[in-house]
């Protein structure tokens, strides 16, 4: 029995690190990939100010990534899956630390503090009524949120499905209990079915051990992406070009 | 791939009813409403009624010390319920083979609040915190390790809607070959977030919810979690259509016309293929909020009419937040399995009484009423979520 999906396409791709933004700089790097810096802030123009200064540095980096991958149209057209192993959870802990302190919360506030903040904010800014999901797994994120994506592509295989992943460094108080290298990025990918863009077999097998990298599963795909090696394992999920 | 039916073969629930299909039926067809509870623990200087699981709830094993929280302890409480199917179909299928899929809006965000108040007190974590007791992934992770399930295992969170979109997942990873079972439901914990949260936005009532009531209020918060084996093949009840929307409106207040709401509706039952008045049954969202009562009720009339029975369970329950979606498919779940020849007893409304005006006159459950079928049983729920996120999910009994 087949332990893969059917083929997915990447359509079209985008992603956002401090200093990193055009496809360009994303090439380079993929050709001799290092480190990323890790502080600074999208500024995300595309949003109206309103709704800006009410973005999290995180909603603001994840929105930069999928503006950049959508040409206008498809904005308010394609499905999402948004994708984030901590999410709001720094918003969220600000708001522990009220309750602690016995202080009134920010109703504003708590509403973006939900785990699907940027899903639901991606829709707002652009006027989408498609399903949007979010998810999180622990060190399995970028995998489990492509799955997630192609979970979306078997309801209507017809329509593109718009993925994007992305986090920020977690606060002082609990960085120190997660083992990974701070970052602070978004990737996005169109995937469909069909279409002009490579096609990506994905499924699972037998665990690898997990790479030491200074950068994010994500963008270790990206840089998988933009190469010719034929296979790509990141734990125990695989990718390998059709 | 194509889907071959998508089967929800066992279940395992906790809530505020009580523990597990018999106990939980009993009092939910009953309308028992006494099972809710006062707390002054959760919003400072305020005391609540919420629908809290106040059974003792199984101790998460020592080698998965690391996810010992409240929240991963409400699901195994479900979970250990259906552990047989579970561990049979482990072995059928074989572990990597097995995915697991769960919602939760809080994960361990009470254990984490206990954490920090430890940090800001002592200068340190708690001893026994650990950041996977907090993070969203942790809860799918939790049961994932517990169980030695092997293949994908992720959390969904999309606040209230979370529940509901596990088990829409879970039967895209069925069509897509990935898994061969899908463990899938959700689980929420009371906590002070999510208290002091929907408190702060002025959303909670007090005394119990009284949904689509002319003098509702608000909301009356829950826990609990719900867990099924869903499987690929056409027995048993099934999950038969999904529909999902955005309203791309508001992060906390659902749009007014209800537009997003009658989309989901109308989503579930075009991928099922099942015409309106085919459905028997449909558990509200019905939060109790003047604006989610409302525009669910347009929405429904617009799709239904005002003669399909349907009923909020959240004055039983509370509003369990991202378990919500699974346990009211839970409660569907019962419905159909409950089933005597050509009559379902359904889940009763319990409110005032009070008619409001601006809501459509809906059909709305009463104590000991029943459905009489002319067909297949097909029973729907609403799930509605922060962000503009819906989900409805229709189930019905085998062909």
């Amino acid at each position: 029995m087949r332990a893969g999906a059917p083929p997915a396409r990447v359509l079209r791709w985008s992603a956002w690190a401090p200093g990193r933004e055009a496809q360009a700089d994303w090439q380079a790097w993929a050709h001799a990939p290092e480190a990323l810096p890790f502080e600074g802030q999208a500024e995300a123009r595309f949003l109206p100010p309103m709704l800006r200064r009410r973005c999290t540095p995180l909603t603001r980096i994840v929105l930069s990534a999928a503006f950049g991958c959508l040409a206008e149209a498809e904005r308010s057209a394609v499905r999402s899956v948004f994708a984030s192993r901590h999410g709001s959870l720094n918003e969220s802990i600000e708001l522990l630390e009220s309750i602690v302190r016995g202080e009134r919360i920010s109703p504003a506030k708590f509403s973006h503090t939900v785990h699907n903040a940027q899903a639901g904010l991606f829709c707002i800014a652009t006027g989408n009524c498609r399903s949007s999901s979010s998810i999180a797994a622990r060190t399995d994120t970028f995998p489990c949120g492509y799955l997630e994506a192609l979970a979306q592509l078997e309801r209507e295989p017809a329509r593109p499905v718009l993925y994007v992943i992305g986090d920020v460094p977690l606060a002082p108080t609990f960085a120190p209990l997660v083992p990974e290298p701070p970052a602070a990025y978004a990737l996005a990918l169109l995937l469909a079915r069909e279409g002009t863009g490579s096609a990506l077999e994905f499924g699972l097998r037998d665990e690898v051990a997990p790479a030491e990298r200074p950068w994010p599963d994500a963008l270790e795909f990206l840089r998988w992406l933009l190469g010719d090696e034929p296979a790509l394992a990141l734990g125990r999920f695989y990718w390998t070009r059709c | 791939m194509t889907r071959s039916g998508c089967g929800l073969a066992a279940l395992g629930l906790v809530s505020a009813l009580g523990a597990g299909v018999d106990e939980t039926w009993q009092r939910l067809v009953a309308g028992d409403s006494s099972r809710l509870s006062l707390r002054d623990d959760l919003v400072p200087g305020q005391r609540l009624l919420v629908g809290a699981v106040e059974r003792p709830l199984p101790a998460i094993p020592d080698p998965l010390a690391r996810f010992a929280c409240r929240n991963n302890a409400m699901a195994l409480a479900a979970l250990q319920q259906i552990e047989g199917p579970l561990r049979s179909a482990l072995a059928r299928h074989g572990a990597a083979r097995v995915g697991v899929v769960m919602g939760t809006s809080t994960s361990g965000v009470s254990d984490a609040e206990a954490s920090i108040r430890h940090v800001m007190h002592h200068g340190g974590h708690a001893p026994a915190f650990d950041y996977a007791q907090l993070e969203f992934g942790g809860l799918a992770a939790f049961v994932a390790a517990y169980l030695g399930a092997a293949g994908p295992a992720y959390t969904i969170s999309t606040a209230c809607s979370s529940g509901a979109r596990a088990l829409a997942s879970a039967r895209s990873l069925l069509a897509l070959g990935v898994c061969d079972a899908v463990v899938a439901g959700g689980a929420d914990t009371l906590c002070g977030l999510t208290s002091n949260g929907f408190w702060s936005l002025q959303a909670l009532c007090e005394g119990v919810t009284n949904p689509c009531s002319r003098n509702r209020s608000g909301l009356t918060l829950g826990e609990g979690a719900a867990v099924f084996l869903v499987l690929r093949g056409g027995e048993g009840i099934q999950l038969l259509g999904v529909g999902e929307s955005s309203e791309a409106h508001h992060m906390s207040a659902p749009e007014p016309t209800g537009a997003g709401a009658e989309a989901a509706m109308r989503g579930a039952l075009a991928d099922a293929g099942v015409d309106p008045d085919a459905v028997a049954y449909l558990n509200l969202h019905g939060t109790g909020t003047p604006l989610n009562d409302r525009m669910e009720c347009l929405a429904v009339e617009r799709v239904f009419g005002v003669a399909l029975p349907q009923s909020s369970t959240k004055p039983l329950v509370g509003h369990t937040l991202g378990a919500a979606g699974a346990l009211e498919a839970a409660f569907c779940w019962l419905v159909l399995d409950r089933r005597e020849g050509d009559a379902l007893a359904l889940p009763p409304h319990c409110w005032d009484g009070v008619r409001d005006p601006e809501i459509p006159p809906v059909h709305l459950v009463e104590k000991g009423e029943l459905a009489r079928l002319r067909g297949p049983a097909c029973v729907m729920t609403n799930s509605f979520g922060f962000g503009g996120n819906n989900c409805t999910l229709l189930l019905g009994a085998g062909a």
